[in-house]
């Protein structure tokens, strides 16, 4: 039996896996490490070191950006130079010790040592801002939104040295949602003209620095983005949508890139949940998809469900279809 | 071209600095303002198809919502000693438990282009609060209803239902959102399902116009 990490190599090299990757096996995600603060739990509310607010209501399955007239950290995209500060990581041993003693205790042989980087670059444009601001700014202050990209780009090159430094990760799993379910926010266009230039150098960084592995989370439809992924160095994407067709995505791109997802979250993951609703959509997924290029997932970013048992169940549908495909 | 045709054609592109001096332009050149706005709505109309078509995006869509804006503003002063242009008060909101707000932003901007008068009652709208704005504001003709998570998809048939039974007449239900299909839309009641805000505001037009 090959290990988790030799079963996802043989996956996306399109070799002779002897399962289904199961959905984040071969990962160990390392999150939580200084530059990353959100609210995990219902009724927190947090500040990150760029000023963001964020608050995680009760009854909620995440955490929201608060964009009012009090916690809107950018509320004129023409002062960004002076009003976005990239924030003082923290250099000390203590702050990154969790983050080490996750990765000395891996054995790299069998799975990824893997950094998180959340949120990402266009991410941050919006949280600073409103989603409405930040993609009127892309028409009306270009070159703002040029300078403000960089700024991000760079915070994120300067924190990336520091894991490289600490916990000299095997892989990346960086969240950046580009889409809703069915389109991309922006155009291809625009994406190329504001975004693709960042994340090559982001990724050409981690890749310059030891990762063999970049994973890039959007949980939506960017059928359409692909050719950029490929270009900007993503081995997989995971958060792939039903909505993109990836069946037809594989049979194009396949031996470029990967997909993990599949199984949308919103269609499992909800509170009367069953075996039977996640076992229908995860042998759907695998029989569509077949062995190469593809791993079955929820698209939610990370390994968790927001109801308990789901990404279990999940788990055992998908070693289920192994039996029976492999 | 004639001066209300670069209104509609600026509209279109969304060309925010442009369209108010355009306005101005026409309304001096002899179009009547609600030719004007009529122009404007049309154009709308036309980046609302062209986004449920896929053709263009969001941004294009907020700039051209945005450009519309602000020509109604040089507009407003000759619109008000005419009859009223609305299509009628509409009503937004997601509904109770869910916090999402882009999609219901972007909806109200285009019914709002569309020729309504919007009231917008924010997230985590309880039914009651649906009501509530019913009673208080004139004319409403129709109350669209949003939610992102499938969680809350219960919350949105709650509101239906309870708009349904409040003994208030004269309005349709319009519900939309990223779990929400036809056919659950015709499960609970709704009068309509719109899977975009482009079509959003085209099936708020059709709503109205059928009544």
């Amino acid at each position: 039996m090959l290990t988790a990490k030799q079963n996802l190599l043989e996956t996306i090299r399109g070799g002779n896996p002897d399962r289904f990757v199961n959905q984040y096996e071969f990962l160990e995600l390392i999150v939580f490490m200084p530059g990353f603060k959100y609210p995990l739990q219902p009724g927190v509310t947090v500040k990150d070191d760029w000023g963001i607010t964020f608050t995680f209501p009760e009854g909620q399955i995440g955490g929201f950006p608060l964009h009012d007239d009090e916690h809107k950290v950018l509320k004129d995209i023409s002062q960004w130079e002076d009003v976005v500060k990239p924030p003082v990581l923290d250099t000390s041993d203590e702050a990154w010790a969790p983050a080490m003693e996750i990765a000395n205790s891996v054995n790299r042989d069998d799975k990824f040592v893997t950094a998180c980087q959340m949120p990402g670059v266009f991410e941050m444009t919006h949280h600073m801002m409103g989603m409405e601001d930040a993609l009127m700014a892309l028409y009306e202050e270009p070159d703002c939104m040029h300078g403000l990209i960089e700024r991000v780009t760079d915070f994120e090159l300067k924190r990336a040295a520091m894991i490289v430094d600490r916990i000299q990760p095997n892989a990346l799993f960086h969240h950046d949602d580009w889409g809703g379910q069915i389109s991309t926010f922006i155009s291809p266009n625009m994406f190329k003209e504001f975004f693709l230039a960042s994340y090559k150098k982001i990724y050409k960084f981690w890749k310059d620095n030891g990762v063999e592995l970049i994973i890039h989370h959007s949980d939506s439809y960017a059928a359409t983005l692909v050719p950029f992924m490929i270009e900007m160095g993503i081995d997989i994407w995971q958060g792939a949508m039903t909505t993109n067709n990836i069946p037809r995505l594989i049979e194009k791109y396949g031996s470029q890139i990967s997909f993990m997802g599949g199984i949308d979250s919103g269609e499992v993951d909800f509170p009367k949940w069953t075996p039977e609703i996640c076992a229908e959509h995860v042998e759907r997924i695998c029989r569509s998809c077949g062995k190469h290029y593809f791993i079955p997932n929820l698209t939610q970013g990370l390994n968790f469900s927001s109801f308990p048992g789901v990404y279990e169940e999940v788990s055992v549908q998908i070693d289920k279809m192994s039996k029976k495909m492999f | 071209m004639a001066k209300i045709d670069e209104v509609r054609s600026k509209v279109e592109t969304g060309k925010t600095k442009l369209v108010p001096g355009l306005v101005q332009e026409a309304l001096d050149e002899g179009s009547k303002p609600a030719d004007i706005l009529g122009a404007m709505v049309g154009a709308m109309s036309v980046v609302g198809d062209k986004f449920s078509s896929g053709e263009i995006f969001v941004p294009e869509m907020l700039i051209a919502a945005k450009a519309m804006a602000k020509g109604v503003e040089v507009l407003k002063p000759y619109l008000s000693g005419e009859t009223s242009v609305s299509l009628g008060t509409c009503v937004i909101g997601t509904v109770h438990g869910d916090l999402h707000d882009i999609g219901k932003n972007l909806v109200a901007m285009m019914i709002e282009s569309a020729g309504f008068t919007m009231v917008d009652l924010g997230v985590d709208v309880p039914a009651e609060k649906f009501i509530q704005a019913i009673k208080e504001n004139e004319n409403v003709k129709l109350v669209a209803c949003s939610g992102l998570l499938t969680t809350t998809m219960p919350a949105m048939k709650d509101t239906v239902e309870k708009l349904k039974g409040s003994g208030l007449a004269g309005f349709k239900v319009m519900v939309g959102g990223a779990p929400v299909t036809q056919a659950y839309a015709i499960e609970i009641g709704a009068d309509a399902y719109a899977p975009d805000a482009g079509s959003a505001a085209v099936r708020a037009k059709g709503l109205v116009a059928a009544a």
